[in-house]
């Protein structure tokens, strides 16, 4: 079995909630070897459900990853985290820019063990800044970012927020994660390690570039549009004869075509109102009203087969017993199946990237402190080996 | 200073917001990316603000940090450019509508460089009965993955998230992708990555899967959007705010509760309700809770009322528009915006860089090019004499410039 992108990589990983760990468990997946640094047991905290006192969030966002217990305010176990250290190629954090200092574990006494290492500190709202020190997460995030802004049914004054919470809170991990590659791969150039900042703040405003570009180009905040999308059209979803929806979308003029040919009405292909994109989002009442009684006319199955035809997308909604099973969440293993100690087996989200030679992997969170004893004899022996640092070793 | 990605070459054969958004990223890090493109351009040149002309707002905000050469595909001189470009190319940005065009197919492409990292997003993923269909529908995969249940009116039609949600993440995860498998380049050579915009919505909701698992138990702060009505904060007397003091203590309580001027709220028949389990946030009744604490929100201005939450350690943010969110003081103290001028357009603003490298700098140095802009520069590098670019031109093989 060949191993993961990043094996050779060891990631001290000093996190908690669900940012930083979910950042870390992508890392996992790729092969780097993560260790999960807890001071105290919360895999029964958090996001509950909790099942014999593990809880679901702990389980979901520490899979892929060793455990190590210490507590860095104690002088035993500080050194012992600076032997692991020596050994890190990347220093994962995301508490508030005060809480570091305190655990010994800032920037220049991190560095100081470990010049080559890529310590990157994920905040809520930036290192600096009058927000710097405010508790950040998932909700807020979407409030303060405009996120909640947007989103609702159409002619709602009031935008809402996306009520499954985590979505923002794995987006910046996402970014964290690529901060960490970034670094691994300067590193290989420069041989240096570095200091990267990354906050909710702005991951959640690059999530939204698209339409926080719009707004700054034309000054007009969007609002509420159920369904329908801001700046294509049509691309919204239809009510068919069996009382199913059907999302259609034609994102540019050769699916617009194809999409009037699928429904029997070619001529509209050639209504100057509706010639180019822009000409469908002015005229987008007219054009809804036109094709909402075509759509409801037949069931939706049948307008499958027709848009699919032609290359229209267009899909229709699943829920989880049908996702489940469905033959490309199988086909892909875009699901995989976890043995867990308290939950016995679960599915969750497997590896999002298919890499043709160094396959990603996903294994069960370790229980709290499960692989001290086996990590830090592997440090020891390594240190022995060779007294310079993972990291100097590298170049 | 060079940006992490300085020396990278990057070829992108992809259009709308998912495999656009990946290259600008490795761009953004100090990659130098060639956006190839049809003749009539990237479809997502027509979304958004038409003011712009080719150059719409949407395609304004994923394009910068590239070069853009626009060719007739369908020609053997066309695809002859394509095929030069990645074979002195580290990674090519696909997507699956280009990878299905005869001439771009895959292994023929990745034959050229043994080096070469070779992503390609679909909308469904790579096999199965959907395999390979392009990705620029947004709605479609939000449904697939019934990303759509989060939002809007239980029972009635489906809402999206106004960002393109699985586009991006796509987009995101596939720049993760691409950056490891550089990493892993000297050990394994080049490599094929493939990713759908399906398979990440699914990834990005894990949390509510495992949840599944135990269906008699999932109800948890905040998994149990099926049954939770829309989310719109808590109105003040001049707008909405975020709020929660789940961790506060009693006498944290009752200084809040006179500091909001709802003393009332300890002989209210409901009081238990706000002071345990309707707390804000993410409280397992917050819904039922909330217009007892609007009645006294609404009452005063919204910074009143955050002072008032933070003053006891809880937490309370505005809730924003995107007007609100630029003209914030953390926005501006951050540098949240970009804005440089562009010719011909004078300033535009686009969104910062999501990270900070303390010594190697990710810029933003290019606006978003115009329809084939860099024509000659590119083609010259890659090879092409003058009279060799006229001729392709003449013969409509590249437009532009």
């Amino acid at each position: 079995m060949p191993n993961g992108p990043l094996s050779g990589i060891r990631v001290f990983d000093l996190t908690i909630a669900m940012v930083g760990p979910w950042c870390a468990m992508q890392l996992g997946a790729m092969g780097a070897d993560v260790v999960h640094v807890e001071s105290r047991d919360v895999t029964g905290a958090g996001v509950p459900p909790s099942i014999k006192g593990q809880s679901i969030g702990y389980i979901t966002w520490n899979m892929n990853k060793r455990g190590i217990q210490f507590d860095l305010k104690a002088q035993n176990d500080r050194a012992d985290a600076y032997e692991l250290l020596k050994t890190c190629d990347v220093f994962l954090m995301n508490m508030r820019p005060d809480v570091a200092g305190r655990l010994g574990v800032d920037y220049e006494s991190v560095s100081k063990v470990n010049p080559n290492i890529v310590y990157v500190a994920v905040t809520g709202w930036g290192q600096t800044g009058p927000m710097r020190d405010l508790p950040g997460a998932d909700g807020q995030i979407q409030h303060y970012t405009g996120f909640g802004s947007a989103n609702g049914v159409e002619g709602s004054e009031e935008g809402e927020i996306y009520r499954h919470f985590t979505q923002m809170d794995a987006t910046t991990g996402n970014y964290a994660c690529q901060a960490i590659l970034m670094g691994l791969l300067a590193r290989k150039r420069t041989g240096k390690g570095q200091r990267v900042d990354v906050s909710m703040l702005r991951a959640i405003t690059a999530l939204q570039t698209g339409r926080v570009t719009e707004y700054l180009s034309s000054g007009n905040d969007p609002k509420p549009l159920g369904h329908k999308a801001q700046s294509v059209a049509p691309s919204q979803a239809f009510l068919c004869q069996d009382q199913r929806y059907l999302g259609v979308e034609a994102t540019n003029e050769v699916e617009w075509r194809g999409l009037a040919q699928a429904i029997g009405k070619p001529e509209l292909a050639d209504d100057a109102r509706f010639a180019t994109n822009s000409d469908r989002v002015a005229h987008r009442n007219d054009l809804s009203a036109i094709l909402e009684p075509v759509f409801a006319s037949m069931p939706l199955d049948y307008w499958v087969l027709e848009l699919g035809k032609t290359g229209v997308p267009c899909g229709r909604p699943m829920r989880w017993d049908e996702i489940k099973n469905h033959a490309q969440v199988t086909d892909n293993g875009y699901l995989v199946d976890i043995e867990t100690k308290s939950w016995g087996t679960v599915k969750t989200g497997g590896p999002p990237w298919h890499f043709s030679k160094t396959p990603a992997r996903w294994f069960r969170p370790s229980e709290y402190g499960e692989h001290s004893e086996e990590i830090m004899a592997e440090v020891r022996a390594e240190l022995a080996a060779d007294p310079k640092t993972a990291a100097a070793r590298n170049q | 200073m060079p940006g992490p990605l300085d020396g990278y070459k990057v070829v992108e054969l992809a259009e709308g917001v998912a495999g656009p958004y990946a290259a600008m990223e490795l761009g953004d890090g100090g990659a130098d990316v060639v956006k190839v493109e049809r003749l009539g351009g990237d479809r997502a040149r027509g979304w958004g603000s038409s003011a712009l002309g080719t150059l719409g707002s949407s395609f304004l905000g994923m394009n910068r940090n590239k070069r853009s050469v626009s060719v007739d595909i369908d020609t053997d001189g066309g695809a002859e450019v394509v095929r030069r470009l990645i074979a002195d190319a580290d990674v090519v940005i696909a997507d699956a509508g280009w990878a299905q065009h005869p001439q771009l197919q895959p292994d023929a492409l990745t034959s050229l460089n043994a080096n070469l990292v070779y992503l390609c997003i679909s909308e469904y993923g790579e096999s199965g009965p959907l395999a390979n269909r392009p990705p620029y529908g947004e709605l479609s995969a939000q449904l697939a993955s019934e990303a759509t249940t989060s939002l809007g009116v239980i029972g009635q039609a489906p809402v999206r998230t106004a960002t393109d949600t699985a586009q991006m993440f796509a987009g995101i995860y596939s720049t993760q992708a691409v950056l490891a498998a550089l990493f892993a380049r000297d050990e394994v050579g080049g490599q094929r990555i493939d990713i759908s915009l399906f398979g990440c919505l699914v990834a990005l909701r894990s949390t509510l899967w495992v949840a599944l698992a135990h269906p008699d138990e999932w109800w948890g702060f905040h998994l149990d959007s099926y049954v939770k009505p829309q989310d719109f904060g808590y109105a003040c007397k001049d707008g909405n705010i975020y709020f929660s003091i789940n961790r506060a203590t009693q006498e944290q309580r009752d200084q809040l509760y006179r500091d909001l001027n709802m003393e009332w709220i300890k002989t209210d028949p409901q009081y238990d309700l706000v002071n345990t389990d309707g707390a804000g946030g993410t409280a397992r009744y917050a819904h039922l809770a909330k217009p007892l604490w609007e009645k006294a929100f609404k009452q005063l201005p919204k910074q009143q009322v955050i002072d008032a939450v933070r003053a006891i350690d809880g937490w309370a943010f505005e809730k924003n528009t995107y007007s609100e969110l630029v003209a914030s003081e953390q926005a501006k103290f951050i540098g949240l915006i970009d804005t440089r001028d562009h010719p011909g357009l004078g300033p535009v603003a686009t969104v910062g860089i999501p990270w900070e490298f303390a010594d190697t700098p990710a810029s933003v140095r290019l606006p978003a090019p115009r329809l084939g802009e860099h024509a000659d520069e590119v083609l010259s590098a890659a090879g092409y004499s003058a009279s060799d670019i006229t001729a392709l031109r003449s013969r409509g093989v590249l437009a532009g410039a």
